[in-house]
């Protein structure tokens, strides 16, 4: 198309750079003691686009993701956990016991030079640790602190349990997902913990960004549950405008959703909604783009038989056929792709979406790449660490330690 | 302490429309970008809905919230005098923000070669629904498209063989994508003085923000997860219990063998532990369904808070499903003050933010703007146009998303 499309797809396709391109994050250093979902989520970001991220584990047992699952051919191993694998690439891991003095006192070492501290310990953790803001702040005044948490360092709510399920009833999502006959669903993946990831990576960057101009850091609290209620923010806007209370439902525009077809699921959506009268080269039932259906307020008026004569209009075609025939007519048709469809698209394919990486005990798998593609700045798909790999390169090369004292730390189980 | 935004002083052009890109530019609001809506009257964005009269279009719920902080001024790109206009804003801007179908902003003289050349360190961020290259780059998409072409759909649904339903809200996940790759670039420009251009696809963010674990774990076992309704695939028990009360729910899961003991306890049902059918978590996945009608029993009886409040003393993960209206009077929310007054007129209550910064919060200024809003201000203040010269909106030329 144009000069800087092409160089961002050479970007993507070669991974090369010229020599003077370096990454949006390269110059940060990031101690990260999350485990999990949501922490590892938002470092994996900083890790992707540059930042120095050094994963701080229990010794022995690591992130809890580690033993978690599923794993690699469902051989359960310390570096074989999927969704670890998947949430730790490009980190650096070193082991380090907490509940000891000296334990803490690497902690503190690390901590002063570093930029960033995130961490997802239940509410209290971090005090009890002795490494609450005010303390982290003494040792490093320039820091940014972020803490996640299901609900926030204070409220009523403050110690509860959450499992990503419970995030997704107190976050509202789960009352308005699903059919209205049913119970309300949890969304299948884990997204409030990685929301609460992305928006863990924005407050710390903005810290970042503001911090750039004045020096000064700042504490950033990303409660999951806060972070969730983005998800429905104009359903919660029709409460507190106005008062309604929305619940489970199909969506109010129509045609706007998922239809049975021949091999699957199509989804018809009538927009943009100056190109929906193209679609009656498609659809071959006149009736359905007749005058008295032309505006939307028309159809909802009218919902039910519009739909009834759309349904048996999908019903014998076939999803990608649906898919194409809308697009290629400039409407925003799709399908429900299922796993094996999304592995083969021709779409990521072509954009590189997935990036073979090489694990010593996992092997070489294809992973997703960068969320977005920057022309500037290079996104890195490495693999996730082994647990303690870096314990020689930090302790030694970054903090001082002698090969002698870092084996002492070990036998003593410090490390 | 004084409360400073963190992005006071960075303007944003957002050309977006819909939910996920005006989304992005949001958050940049919420914490103190300038952030400048461009809109067409003769093309509505879609939240500000179908109908004209009486001056609807103001006054939508979610225009509202999406586009809070936000400045309104209308142009038509298609004539000369707006274009200058544009041009000159791109000149003190530092980010413009795009959602159109790849090719459009080219086409209207604005790709990015040409806004380089207006503002060379400009930060341009595309969010395209399937990106600016590819087989599907000329696709067009909303969060229903990309949701089921990513496969995120696919994985939600009561059971492996009903029909998958839509996850609350990949536009929202997309919005936040976009806020982090711009913050991402101005980080970047504000150590070495660049900008750059960002070409976000919809589907790829998505699913790299929801299912990157599941898509490698199909890759390494041929195998997947989910669906699963509303259970674990290695915790039992876990669904979503119908309480007392009309449409009220609590969620519960048990996920070690003392939680297990505990709950039997809880709820006065020690026989449970003893149970051969729930002796072990493979047992109990096994005869799930009988143990959910057990367990239904019990909380039907009960109201869901205090269903959620019992179990969490005894720490058993639970919660109740809240709906709108109990999550605008919820006393965790409350107390947190996690919702926001309007500045402008305080009576109006706002969502709060995503996170807490200390030092300084987002806020919210004011509601969406009303439809050109912002006219006078950015054409006189910001460009220096002389005040007569700015021709006032012309109500009988807006059409909506919806009109031909």
């Amino acid at each position: 198309m144009d000069r800087s499309l092409a160089d961002m797809c050479r970007i993507r396709f070669c991974g090369f750079f010229c020599e003077m391109s370096i990454s949006a994050l390269s110059d940060i250093r990031v101690i990260d003691l999350t485990h999990y979902t949501a922490g590892p989520y938002c470092t994996k970001l900083m890790s992707g686009f540059g930042a120095e991220v050094i994963k701080v584990e229990r010794p022995v047992t690591g992130d809890a993701m580690r033993s978690y699952g599923p794993f690699f051919q469902n051989r359960k191993d310390m570096e074989t956990s999927i969704p670890f694998l998947w949430l730790n690439t490009g980190k650096k891991s070193v082991t380090l016991d907490l509940k000891t003095e000296k334990g803490r006192q690497i902690l503190k070492e690390l901590i002063g030079v570093a930029d960033v501290l995130v961490e997802n310990f239940s509410p209290g953790v971090m005090q009890r640790l002795g490494l609450d803001y005010e303390t982290v702040k003494n040792i490093n005044p320039g820091i940014v602190m972020t803490s996640i948490s299901n609900f926030g360092q204070s409220g009523p709510y403050k110690d509860y349990k959450a499992d990503e399920i419970t995030l997704n009833a107190l976050s509202g999502g789960m009352s308005v997902t699903g059919d209205p006959e049913k119970a309300p669903l949890s969304a299948g993946p884990s997204i409030y913990q990685y929301t609460a990831g992305q928006h863990a990576y924005i407050g710390t960057l903005m810290a970042l960004f503001q911090k750039g101009i004045d020096g000064e850091g700042q504490y950033v609290d990303v409660s999951i549950q806060e972070s969730g209620l983005e998800h429905i923010e104009i359903l919660l806007s029709y409460n507190l405008q106005k008062g309604e209370n929305k619940k489970r439902g199909g969506h109010m525009f129509v045609p706007w959703g998922t239809y049975d077809c021949q091999d699957g699921y199509a989804v018809v959506i009538a927009m943009p909604y100056r190109h929906w009268h193209r679609a009656a080269e498609i659809f071959k039932d006149p009736a359905l783009f007749d005058e008295k259906y032309d505006h939307l307020l028309n159809r909802i008026k009218n919902r039910i038989e519009y739909e009834k004569r759309l349904k048996t209009c999908v019903k014998n075609m076939s999803k990608k056929d649906l898919f194409h025939a809308g697009q290629s007519r400039q409407l925003a048709f799709g399908y429900i792709a299922d796993l094996k469809d999304v592995s083969e698209s021709p779409q990521h394919e072509a954009r590189c979406f997935y990036k073979e990486i090489d694990h010593p005990i996992a092997g070489k798998h294809k992973y997703c790449d960068a969320p977005f593609i920057m022309s500037e700045t290079p996104w890195e798909s490495l693999r996730a660490p082994l647990l303690g790999e870096h314990n020689s390169e930090i302790y030694n090369g970054l903090l001082g330690y002698d090969e002698d004292a870092i084996k002492q730390l070990s036998e003593q189980g410090i490390i | 302490m004084k409360k400073k935004l963190p992005l006071t002083g960075i303007r944003v052009l957002d050309l977006s429309h819909s939910w996920a890109a005006p989304h992005c530019g949001r958050i940049l609001a919420d914490f103190g970008a300038e952030v400048i809506k461009v809109e067409y009257i003769r093309r509505l964005c879609l939240l500000r809905g179908a109908k004209k009269d009486p001056q609807i279009y103001n006054n939508h719920p979610g225009w509202l919230q999406v586009n809070r902080n936000k400045y309104s001024i209308t142009l038509d790109l298609k004539e000369k005098d707006d274009r200058e206009v544009l041009i000159n804003l791109i000149k003190i801007s530092d980010v413009l923000i795009t959602n159109s179908r790849t090719g459009v902003m080219e086409k209207l003289g604005f790709g990015y070669d040409d806004l380089i050349k207006i503002k060379s360190d400009l930060i341009v961020l595309s969010m395209s629904a399937f990106g600016n290259t590819g087989p599907y780059a000329y696709y067009a998409g909303y969060g229903a498209v990309f949701e089921a072409v990513g496969g995120i759909n696919s994985l939600t649904a009561y059971d492996k063989d009903s029909r998958p339903c839509r996850i609350k809200e990949v536009d929202v996940i997309n919005g936040s994508a976009g806020a982090g790759a711009v913050m991402t670039a101005l980080v970047y420009r504000q150590k070495t003085g660049r900008g750059q251009y960002i070409d976000l696809s919809q589907l790829e963010a998505a699913t790299h923000a929801t299912i990157g674990e599941h898509l490698l774990a199909f890759e390494m076992n041929a195998h997947q997860t989910l669906p699963n309704g509303n259970r674990h695939w290695k915790y039992a028990p876990q669904g979503c219990y119908r309480c007392k009360g009309d449409d009220k729910w609590v969620v519960i899961t048990v996920r070690t063998e003392a939680e297990w003991e505990r709950f039997c306890d809880v709820l006065g049902h020690s026989e449970w532990k003893v149970d051969g059918r729930f002796m072990s978590v493979s047992q109990r996945i096994a005869n799930h369904d009988d143990l959910d009608k057990l367990i239904e029993t019990w909380t039907r009886e009960r109201e869901n808070m205090e269903i959620m409040a019992l179990l969490q003393e005894n720490h058993i993960c639970a919660g109740a499903v809240l709906d709108m209206e109990d999550l605008c009077k919820n006393c965790h929310l409350t107390e947190r003050g996690y919702f926001v007054h309007e500045e402008e007129s305080p009576e109006k209550r706002f969502l709060g933010m995503p996170f807490i910064l200390s030092r300084g919060a987002g806020r919210v200024a004011w509601r969406g703007p009303a439809l050109g809003r912002h006219n006078e201000y950015v054409l006189c203040d910001l460009l220096g146009i002389p005040k007569k010269d700015v021709k006032p909106l012309q109500e009988n030329e807006i059409s909506t998303a919806f009109d031909k």
